[in-house]
C-alpha cells in the first residue's frame, strides 16, 4: 500500500517512474550521514591501492567500476572514513560516523549554495527544523526568539496569525523597517505585512488598525529542514540589494532514500492572557467623586461609602454599588491552538520526494477570534541519467481569521480601551447577557453616549476578516555539463492574493449607520536565478571554485479597495445596501536585474578565501543612478589544523570578512505627481468624499521627490572565531562587526508649514556595531544521561550620523506628540513631552495647580536593548528530554497607552493610593529664580493621574527591560522494547507537554506585557503599545508518530 | 548532440537575460496611479473641500466653539458630549495637530502649487491664481489667529526646510499683501478663470473682488486695536466702498443630505449621538436671545417641549433635557453650509467703524442704521421671515441711547457667530482688552484654574519637533498673541 502511495505521488508530479540501475563490475550506492540518515553529498570514494576514485553527487550517490574485492574507502570532512570490502553485491550503501573532532556542519548559505561551516568567513547561524517546532508557532517568526545572538524578534501583537518583526543586528535603515530577506529553497518571498486605511476610520497619522500578519506567517514552520540566518553584508553579497538587512535562508525538508515513511504530529495548546491588568476595586464610575453613570472610569465613589443608596446601571436598573473584582478577567476566554501535520516521504537512487499538508485552527483569547492555515507542500527531486537533476517544490498556503482586534485609536471598534474600560460596578456576565435589546434589536450600550460601546456588540457584530490564498514555488534545474562544471537554473514565483472585510453594524456608537469596507490585496513576485559553478583541483593542495550567475526579479503590487457606508438592510454587507461606496485602487511594479560571482579558493582545507561581486540595475532610482556594484571579501583560518593534536582546544578557525551593499528605494519616488482625492479628512471621521458638489479633487504629493536619488551604501566588516575546546564539550563562538549604512534613502520629515510631511533624499548614516557570543556547554554527558546548555548573548550599538543641517530625523509619528525619531551620535529613541525639571532633577510643579510642569520633545530613551540574552537548557535522560529556554532583554524603553488609560481612567490599582487625602507631589516649584520644594496639594487624585494622559508621553514610559520562560517542552520518546510488535511499523512514538511565553520572570512595565511593537514589521520604529490586542501564553500537549 | 543542447540552454538563457537587462525592462518607474499635470481648479476644489471640512469639524469647530464659550457640552448630561472636554481647556493634540495640518498642507499648499501652475500656465491663468490668492489669505488670517506667530515669509517654499516664525503682525500684513496682489491681478477681459469648480462663487469675479476686499477689511479691523496706524485704511477702504454688499456675496460652501458629503456638524451628531444633538446652547448668547426676544432663537436652538422659554447653561453645567436648549439640527443640517464670511458680518465691521470713528469721523447715527441691517441680515440668513426680521432689527435700541454703543455691536456680532466656532472667539479677542470682553466670560465651570482660552498651542509632531526654527517653549493656550490686548 506504502509502495503504490509512493508511485501515485511521484508520477502524481510527472515525475519519471523510479528506477535502477545495474552494471557489471559496477557499484552504486549512496553515502549517507549516520546520525540523521541524510545523504551526504561530495564524499571522496577511492578504491584502495588505486587511483580510482570518485564523489558522491548532491543527493550522496555514487557510482564507480571496480575490479573484483576491492576495497571502497569512504572520506568527508567532519566523518570518520570507512573502509568497505566489495563483495557480490552491486550496491554498497555507506552510513559514515561524525568525526566529533572537526566541525561538520554543512551551511546553506546565500543562492542555497551548502559551504563547509569551517570555510566561512562569517557568522551563519543555521537552526534544524526541530529547534523551531520545539514548541510550536503559527508564525515561525516567533520561534527564533531567544535562539539566535543578534536576532531580535517581536510581535505586533496577541492578535492570532498576527505580525512579528524580527531584526538582525540593529536597525539600519532610517527609511524603514530593516527587515531581512526570506528565501525558500533559493526563492526569495515575500513578507509583506500591508497596512491600509479605511475612508471611516481614516485618521491623519500613522494607524494600524487591525494586525493582518506578516507574509512569512504563511509558511508551514513543520517543513523546515534548516534556517541559516545570515547577518552580515558577506553573507548575503550575493542577494544584493534585497539582503541589506540580512537574510534568513530556509531548506525545506526532503524525502530521503529508503522506505517510505508518514510522519504525524498533533498538538493541542491551551492560551490564556499573558499579562492581566491590575485593577482597583473600590471605587466606582463617575467624576471627582460622585456617580456617573456616563463615565468609563473609576474616578466615583468609594463603593463602600454609598451602600445605602442605589444608582443606576447601564440597564437602567437602580442597583446598590459593588465591585466584580475579575469582570475584565471574566470577560475573556481560554484560547484553543490545534496543530496537526502529516508528512510523506521516500526516495530511492534516482528520485526523492516529500509531501506535507498541516493545519493550524486556533481560537482567540477574546471571543469571537479565530484564525486557521492549511499548508500543502510537495517537494521532490529526480535525477535523469548522471549529470541531470530536477527539482519542484510546490507550497499552496491559505490563511485567514475572524474577528481581528481593532487597534489603536479612532474607530469605534477598538476594543481594548472598550474592555478594560468596563467600570469596576460592571457585571461582565451581564454585560455579555445584555449587548442587544431583544425587542429592537438595538445595541444597550455601557453608557449612553459617544464613547459607550458595548464590547460584547463591538465582537459579535463588528467582524475585521481576511483570507489570504497563496503559491509559491519554485523548478530548479541543474546539469553537470563537465566534471568540474555544473549550471544551475531557479525559476521561482510567490503570487498571493489577500480578501480582508471589516463590518461596522448599524447601531455601533461612533457609527451609528453602519459601513464596511472590502480590500482585495494581490501580489505577485517572480524570480529567475542562473547559475553556472566551476569547480576544481589547481593544485593537490589548492581548490578554486567560481560561481557566476545572473538574476532578474519583478513584484507587481495591486489593491483594490471599497469603502460603503450608511447601510439600509441591518447586517447586509453588500455594496448595493449602501448609501456610498468610495472605491480606491493603487497599483506598483517594479524590477531588478543582478549579475554576480564569487571566486572562493581553498587550501589543504585550512585556509579559505572568497571574494564576491554583485551588480544591480533597480527600475526604481533614475536611469543614471541606477547601475551600482558591490564587492565584498571573506576568509577563515583553521589555525588548529597546522596544530598538534590536543585535548583543549580541539578545533579553532579565526573568520574575517569586509562587504560592502548597496540597495535601491521604492518605486515612484522619484517625480512631483497629483494624487486624484477620494475623501477631505474631517476629525471624527466624518469627512467629504469626492465627487464633492460634483466636483472632483486631486492633491499635491505629501513627499517632495527627488529626481537625483542614488543607491544607498552599506559597509561591514566582521571578525570572529569559533573555538572548541575538551572535544567539543565547550563551545565558543564569538563576533564582532561593524556595520555602516550611508547616503540612506530617507523621507525627512519636514516641518508641515513646508506644506508638506516630509521630502526624499540621500542622507545620513546609521552604524550598527556588537559583539555576539554563543557559547555551548555538556557540562554532563553518559551514556543515559546529557545535558547541554547553550548561551547567546548579543550587543548592539546604534548611532545615527546626520547632515548638520538636520538636527533630528522622525522615524515615526506616533500620537500626542510621541515620536520615535534619532539625532546624530545617538541611537533611534521615542520622544515626546516629558515633565520639567530643575537643574537637579527634580519635577517641577505649577504652584497655581499643584501638578507637574511639561516639556515638549524630549528625548525620553533607546527603543533598543543594551544586550540581550537567551539561555536554552536541553537535558537528556533515556527517552526523556526537557527543555527550556529564557529569553533575557535588559535595556530600553517602551511607552504604553494602555498603562497610561488605566490610570487616567482611575481604574488601575495604583490609582487607589491618596484619594481622599490631599496629596503633596514631590517635586519643586519656582519662587523668583530659585526652585523651593512644592507645598502645593493637587485638588484630586483624578486631577493628579490626569497628567499621566497621552499628553505626557514621559509619564507612560517604561524600562523595557524583560527576563521571560519563552518555551518549555518536556518529551518522552517511548523505546521500541515498550511498543513491542508495533515497533515493526512504527519508526517513532513521541509525546509532550509544551509551553510558550509562560511566564515573565521579571518585567518593568505596569499591566501589559513588556514585549510590544505596535508599528509592526514596516517601520523602523518598535517599543510601542497602542491599545494593542494582549499577548498570550500557551501550554498544551504534543504526540508525534512516524511510521 | 549533448553538446550542442548545452549551447542551446545556454544561448537561450543568455539572450534572455541580456534583453532582459536592457534598458527598457527596467524603464518602468511611472507611477499608474497620479498625474503628472493637472489643471489648477483640480487643488483648488481639494483645498477648498478640505478647508470647510476643517472649519466645521472637530478639529476646530468644536474645540473653538466650546473653548470660546459659544456653545456648551452639557456638562454630565449623559447625550451631551460630555466632560472634561475641550470646554474644560482639554484639547486634543489632535486638534492642534490635525488644523495646522490642514492649514499648511492640504489647504495652503495645494492652493500655493495652483497659484504656480495658474502663473506659468501658457496663457496665464491671473483670474485662478487671484481666486487662489485670496483664498490663501482667508487661510493665513485663520492660521494666524489660531496659533499667534507662525511660518508664513518662509512657508511653502521647496527651498525652504525649516520656515522661520513670523510675528502674528507681518503673518497679518502678508494676508494683506495677498489680497492687494489678487486684486490687482484680477482680470476681467480673460475668460480663464476657476469658474466649474468654484464652489463659492461659479467664477463670479465681481463677487470674488468684493470679498477680497471685506477679508482685507476684517483683518485690518482685527489689528487696529494692536495698530492704531491701520485706521487710515479702514477709513479709505468703507469709504471706497466695493466690499461685500449683499447676502448674495455670502461666502460659503453647501454640504449635501448624502452619506459622505455630510456637514461634519450633522454626521457627528448622527452617528455618534443616535442624530440628537450634542451641544447645548451657552447661557450668553440664549440669555442675552431671551431677553429681546430674538426671533432667531428657535432657530439656533431646539427647546424642549417641557420648558417655558429658551434657557441656556453656563458652560460646564449639566444640561436638564426638560429645560435648557440644545443647539437646532435645522441650523446643524446635514446639508448646512459652512459660512465663511456673510453680508451681516461686514456690516457689523462698518458698524463699528463709525462707531469708533475709525479712520472716519464718528457717526453713531450711521452705526446704527448699519448694526440694525447686521441684525437684520442675520435673522433673513438663518431663515427668519424679512418682516419678522426687519422689525425685530429696527425695534433695537439706537447707539445713542445705549451708555456702551461698542458693547451692543460687539455682542450682537458675537451672537450672529455663535456656529462659526473660531470666527467667533476671535470676534470676542478682539471685543476689548483682557476682562472687558463682550461677553464678559467666566472660567467655564472644570476648567483649571488660571486664565481663559486664548489660542491653540502649537503641534508638536507637526512642527516643533521637526522644526529647529520654531519657538522651543511650550506657548500655553491660555497665554495671549499679539492682536489681543
Amino acid at each position: 500500500m506504502k509502495e503504490k502511495f509512493t508511485k501515485f505521488l511521484v508520477l502524481l508530479f510527472s515525475l519519471a517512474t523510479l528506477t535502477t540501475y545495474a552494471q557489471q563490475k559496477k557499484i552504486t550506492g549512496t553515502v549517507t550521514s549516520k546520525a540523521d540518515g541524510t545523504p551526504l553529498p561530495a564524499v571522496t570514494v577511492t578504491v584502495k591501492g588505486s587511483s580510482l576514485g570518485t564523489q558522491t553527487d548532491g543527493d550522496g550517490k555514487f557510482s564507480i567500476s571496480v575490479p573484483e574485492n576491492a576495497t571502497l574507502s569512504f572520506s568527508y570532512i567532519g566523518f570518520k572514513a570507512k573502509e568497505v570490502s566489495v563483495g557480490a553485491s552491486q550496491t554498497i550503501n555507506v552510513s559514515l560516523d561524525a568525526d566529533e573532532r572537526l566541525l561538520n556542519e554543512v551551511v546553506v548559505t546565500a543562492l542555497g549554495i551548502q559551504r563547509d561551516a569551517k570555510a566561512l568567513g562569517y557568522s551563519a547561524p543555521q537552526l534544524k527544523g526541530e529547534e523551531l517546532t520545539k514548541s510550536r508557532e503559527a508564525n515561525v517568526i516567533n520561534s527564533l526568539a531567544g535562539k539566535v545572538a543578534g536576532v531580535r524578534v517581536s510581535s505586533q501583537s496577541g492578535t492570532l496569525g498576527g505580525s512579528s518583526k524580527i531584526i538582525i543586528r540593529g536597525e539600519s535603515g532610517l527609511g524603514g523597517s530593516s527587515q531581512p530577506l526570506f528565501v525558500i529553497d533559493g526563492m526569495p518571498i515575500d513578507n509583506g505585512a500591508q497596512q491600509i486605511s479605511t475612508v471611516a476610520g481614516a485618521v491623519p497619522q500613522g494607524s494600524a488598525g487591525a494586525d493582518f500578519g506578516n507574509r512569512v506567517g504563511d509558511i508551514n514552520p513543520e517543513d523546515i529542514e534548516t534556517m541559516t540566518v545570515l547577518k552580515g553584508a558577506a553573507a548575503t553579497a550575493l542577494y544584493g540589494a534585497r539582503a541589506k538587512s540580512g537574510a534568513i535562508v530556509i531548506s525545506t525538508k526532503k524525502g530521503v532514500k529508503g522506505n517510505a515513511s508518514v510522519t504525524f504530529n498533533s498538538s493541542v495548546r491551551m492560551d490564556d492572557i499573558l499579562k492581566m491588568p491590575e485593577f482597583q476595586n473600590e471605587y466606582a464610575q463617575g467624576v471627582q467623586g460622585t456617580y456617573n453613570i456616563a463615565s468609563t472610569n473609576g474616578w466615583g465613589p468609594k463603593i463602600s461609602d454609598v451602600q445605602d443608596k442605589t444608582f443606576p446601571n447601564f440597564l437602567a436598573q437602580d442597583v446598590h454599588l459593588k465591585a466584580y473584582d475579575n469582570n475584565i478577567k471574566d470577560f475573556f476566554q481560554t484560547g484553543k491552538t490545534y496543530i496537526n501535520s502529516l508528512a510523506f516521504s521516500g526516495g530511492n537512487e534516482t528520485g526523492d520526494y516529500r509531501f506535507s499538508y498541516a493545519n493550524i485552527s486556533q481560537t482567540g483569547i477574546i471571543p469571537n477570534q479565530k484564525y486557521s492555515k492549511n499548508n500543502i507542500t510537495l517537494n521532490a527531486g529526480k535525477t535523469i541519467g548522471k549529470d541531470f537533476n530536477i527539482r519542484t517544490i510546490l507550497n499552496y498556503a491559505n490563511s485567514g481569521g475572524d474577528g481581528r482586534p481593532v487597534q489603536s485609536s479612532n474607530n469605534p471598534n477598538v476594543i481594548m480601551p472598550l474592555i478594560y474600560g468596563v467600570p469596576r460596578t460592571v457585571d461582565m456576565e451581564l454585560l455579555r447577557n445584555n449587548s442587544i435589546n431583544p425587542e429592537t434589536g438595538q445595541q444597550i450600550t455601557l453608557t449612553p453616549a459617544r464613547n459607550g460601546n458595548n464590547p460584547f456588540w463591538v465582537i459579535d457584530n463588528n467582524n475585521f476578516s481576511n483570507d489570504l490564498n497563496r503559491f509559491y514555488g519554485n523548478a530548479i534545474l541543474s546539469y553537470k555539463i563537465l566534471n568540474w562544471l555544473t549550471v544551475a537554473n531557479n525559476l521561482g514565483l510567490d503570487y498571493y492574493n489577500e480578501f480582508r472585510q471589516g463590518n461596522t453594524r448599524n447601531g455601533t456608537i461612533g457609527a451609528l449607520t453602519g459601513n464596511f469596507f472590502t480590500a482585495n490585496i494581490f501580489n505577485r513576485s517572480f524570480n529567475n536565478d542562473f547559475i553556472a559553478t566551476a569547480d576544481t583541483k589547481i593544485t593537490n593542495d589548492l581548490s578554486l571554485k567560481v560561481i557566476g550567475g545572473a538574476n532578474v526579479f519583478e513584484n507587481y503590487y495591486q489593491r483594490n479597495q471599497s469603502d460603503a457606508q450608511t447601510l439600509t438592510v441591518d447586517q447586509l454587507y453588500n455594496f448595493s445596501n449602501a448609501a456610498t461606496v468610495t472605491t480606491t485602487n493603487t497599483s506598483n511594479k517594479w524590477r531588478m536585474v543582478g549579475l554576480y560571482g564569487d571566486i572562493g579558493l581553498s587550501y589543504k582545507d585550512y585556509l579559505f578565501l572568497n571574494v564576491t561581486g554583485r551588480n544591480d540595475w533597480s527600475s526604481t532610482l533614475p536611469a543614471e543612478n541606477r547601475s551600482y556594484f558591490y564587492p565584498s571579501v571573506s576568509s577563515s583560518f583553521v589555525f588548529t589544523e597546522l596544530m598538534p593534536s590536543n585535548k583543549w582546544l580541539n578545533y579553532g578557525k579565526l573568520r574575517a570578512s569586509w562587504a560592502n551593499v548597496g540597495s535601491g528605494t521604492d518605486p515612484y519616488q522619484l517625480a512631483f505627481v497629483y494624487g486624484p482625492q477620494s475623501t477631505a479628512f474631517a476629525q471624527y471621521g466624518y469627512g467629504s468624499q469626492f465627487p464633492f458638489n460634483g466636483l472632483l479633487a486631486f492633491s499635491i504629493p505629501s513627499v517632495i521627490p527627488n529626481f537625483n536619488l542614488k543607491p544607498q551604501n552599506q559597509i561591514t566588516t566582521e571578525i570572529g572565531a569559533d573555538l572548541r575546546f575538551l572535544n567539543n564539550r565547550v563551545k565558543l563562538d564569538v563576533t564582532y562587526y561593524n556595520s555602516k549604512t550611508d547616503d540612506q534613502i530617507i523621507a525627512l520629515t519636514l516641518p508641515q508649514s513646508t506644506g508638506f510631511t516630509s521630502k526624499k533624499m540621500n542622507a545620513g548614516s546609521v552604524t550598527n556595531k556588537g559583539f555576539e557570543v554563543a557559547l555551548g556547554l555538556v557540562p554532563v554527558k553518559t551514556n543515559r544521561f546529557d545535558w547541554n546548555f547553550d548561551l547567546n548573548f548579543s550587543q548592539n550599538k546604534q548611532t545615527t550620523q546626520l547632515p548638520s543641517e538636520v538636527t533630528a530625523y522622525t522615524l515615526q509619528s506616533g500620537w500626542s506628540g510621541l515620536i520615535v525619531k534619532t539625532r546624530s551620535n545617538e541611537s533611534f529613541g521615542i520622544f515626546g513631552s516629558a515633565w520639567e525639571r530643575d537643574p537637579n532633577g527634580n519635577i517641577v510643579i505649577d504652584p497655581a495647580t499643584g501638578l507637574r510642569k511639561t516639556k515638549l520633545d524630549q528625548r525620553l530613551g533607546s527603543i533598543n536593548p543594551d544586550w540581550m540574552l537567551g539561555i536554552n537548557n536541553s537535558i537528556n535522560f533515556k527517552s526523556f528530554n526537557l527543555s527550556f529556554l529564557i529569553d533575557v532583554r535588559q535595556g530600553g524603553v517602551v511607552y504604553s497607552n494602555t498603562a497610561s488609560s488605566l490610570r487616567t481612567s482611575g481604574l488601575a490599582k495604583e490609582t487607589l493610593a491618596n484619594r481622599g487625602n490631599i496629596f503633596i507631589d514631590k517635586g519643586v516649584v519656582l519662587q523668583g529664580t530659585e526652585y523651593v520644594p512644592n507645598t502645593v496639594p493637587v485638588q484630586s487624585m483624578q486631577d493628579f493621574w490626569g497628567q499621566f494622559s497621552t499628553t505626557n508621553t514621559e509619564a507612560n514610559i517604561f524600562d523595557a527591560s524583560y527576563v521571560k520562560l519563552r518555551e518549555v517542552k518536556f518529551s518522552y520518546k517511548i523505546p521500541s522494547s515498550i511498543l513491542g510488535k508495533s515497533a515493526k511499523f512504527m519508526k517513532e512514538l513521541e509525546i509532550g507537554v509544551e509551553g510558550r511565553n509562560l511566564w515573565i520572570i521579571s518585567d518593568h512595565v505596569p499591566h501589559v506585557d513588556p514585549e510590544v511593537n505596535f508599528f509592526g514589521p514596516g517601520s523602523a520604529a518598535d517599543g510601542i503599545e497602542f491599545n494593542s490586542a494582549p499577548s498570550t501564553r500557551s501550554f498544551g500537549f504534543n504526540l508525534r508518530v512516524k511510521i | 548532440m549533448k553538446k550542442r543542447l548545452i549551447y542551446a540552454f545556454c544561448g537561450v538563457l543568455t539572450c534572455a537575460i541580456t534583453l532582459q537587462s536592457c534598458e527598457k525592462f527596467l524603464d518602468i518607474n511611472k507611477n499608474p496611479n497620479a498625474a503628472e499635470n493637472v489643471d489648477p481648479k483640480l487643488l483648488f476644489s481639494y483645498a477648498s473641500t478640505s478647508y470647510i471640512n476643517l472649519r466645521s469639524s472637530g478639529d476646530l469647530y468644536i474645540p473653538m466653539a466650546l473653548g470660546g464659550q459659544s456653545i456648551t457640552t452639557g456638562g454630565n448630561n449623559p447625550t451631551g458630549w460630555g466632560i472634561p472636554s475641550e470646554e474644560q481647556y482639554q484639547f486634543s493634540t489632535f486638534s492642534y495637530g490635525n488644523t495646522w495640518r490642514a492649514y499648511y498642507t492640504s489647504v495652503g499648499a495645494n492652493l500655493k502649487q495652483a497659484i504656480s501652475l495658474a502663473e506659468s500656465a501658457t496663457p496665464k491663468n491671473n483670474n485662478a491664481a487671484a481666486q487662489c490668492k485670496v483664498l490663501l489669505a482667508l487661510v493665513v488670517y485663520e492660521a494666524t489667529t489660531v496659533y499667534g506667530d507662525v511660518p508664513f515669509t518662509e512657508a511653502w517654499n521647496t527651498g525652504i526646510s525649516y520656515p522661520k516664525f513670523d510675528a502674528q503682525q507681518t503673518v497679518l500684513n502678508g494676508s494683506i499683501a495677498l489680497i492687494d496682489e489678487a486684486l490687482a491681478q484680477f482680470d476681467d477681459a480673460s475668460a480663464l478663470k476657476i469658474s466649474d469648480y468654484d464652489m463659492f462663487f461659479k467664477g463670479d469675479l465681481a463677487k470674488w473682488k468684493r470679498l477680497a476686499k471685506s477679508v482685507k477689511l476684517r483683518t485690518l479691523m482685527t489689528m487696529v486695536d494692536k495698530d492704531p496706524t491701520k485706521a487710515t485704511q479702514i477709513g479709505q477702504m468703507v469709504t471706497e466702498g466695493g466690499l461685500v454688499s449683499s447676502a448674495a456675496d455670502n461666502f460659503k460652501v453647501g454640504y449635501q443630505a448624502v452619506t459622505g458629503k455630510k456637514n461634519p456638524k450633522f454626521a457627528i451628531n448622527e452617528q455618534y449621538n443616535g442624530g440628537r444633538n450634542f451641544f447645548f446652547g451657552s447661557k450668553y448668547v440664549v440669555d442675552f436671545m431671551r431677553n429681546l426676544s430674538d426671533p432667531r432663537l428657535p432657530k439656533f436652538f431646539t427647546k424642549p417641549v417641557e420648558a417655558t422659554d429658551y434657557f441656556g447653561i453656563e458652560p460646564g453645567a449639566d444640561g436638564d433635557d426638560k429645560h435648557d436648549v440644545r443647539i437646532s439640527n435645522t441650523l446643524q443640517a446635514a446639508d448646512a453650509p459652512e459660512v465663511i464670511f456673510t453680508y451681516q458680518e461686514e456690516l457689523f465691521y462698518e458698524a463699528e467703524i463709525y462707531t469708533r470713528g475709525l479712520g472716519v469721523g464718528a457717526d453713531l447715527t450711521k452705526a446704527s442704521t448699519l448694526y440694525k441691517k447686521a441684525v437684520e441680515e442675520s435673522c433673513k440668513f438663518n431663515g427668519v421671515d424679512g418682516t419678522t426680521a426687519s422689525t425685530f432689527a429696527n425695534g433695537l435700541p439706537n447707539l445713542s441711547t445705549v451708555p456702551a454703543p461698542m458693547a451692543l455691536i460687539n455682542m450682537h456680532h458675537w451672537v450672529d457667530k455663535m456656529d462659526r466656532g473660531l470666527d467667533a472667539f476671535t470676534q470676542w479677542r478682539r471685543s476689548g482688552p483682557e476682562g472687558q470682553e463682550i461677553p464678559n466670560l467666566s472660567l467655564p465651570i472644570g476648567a483649571p484654574a488660571g486664565k481663559l482660552f486664548r489660542r491653540y498651542e502649537y503641534p508638536t509632531t507637526n512642527e516643533i519637533s521637526s522644526n529647529p526654527n520654531a519657538p522651543k517653549e511650550l506657548v500655553k493656550y491660555n497665554e495671549k498673541m499679539w492682536f489681543d490686548l
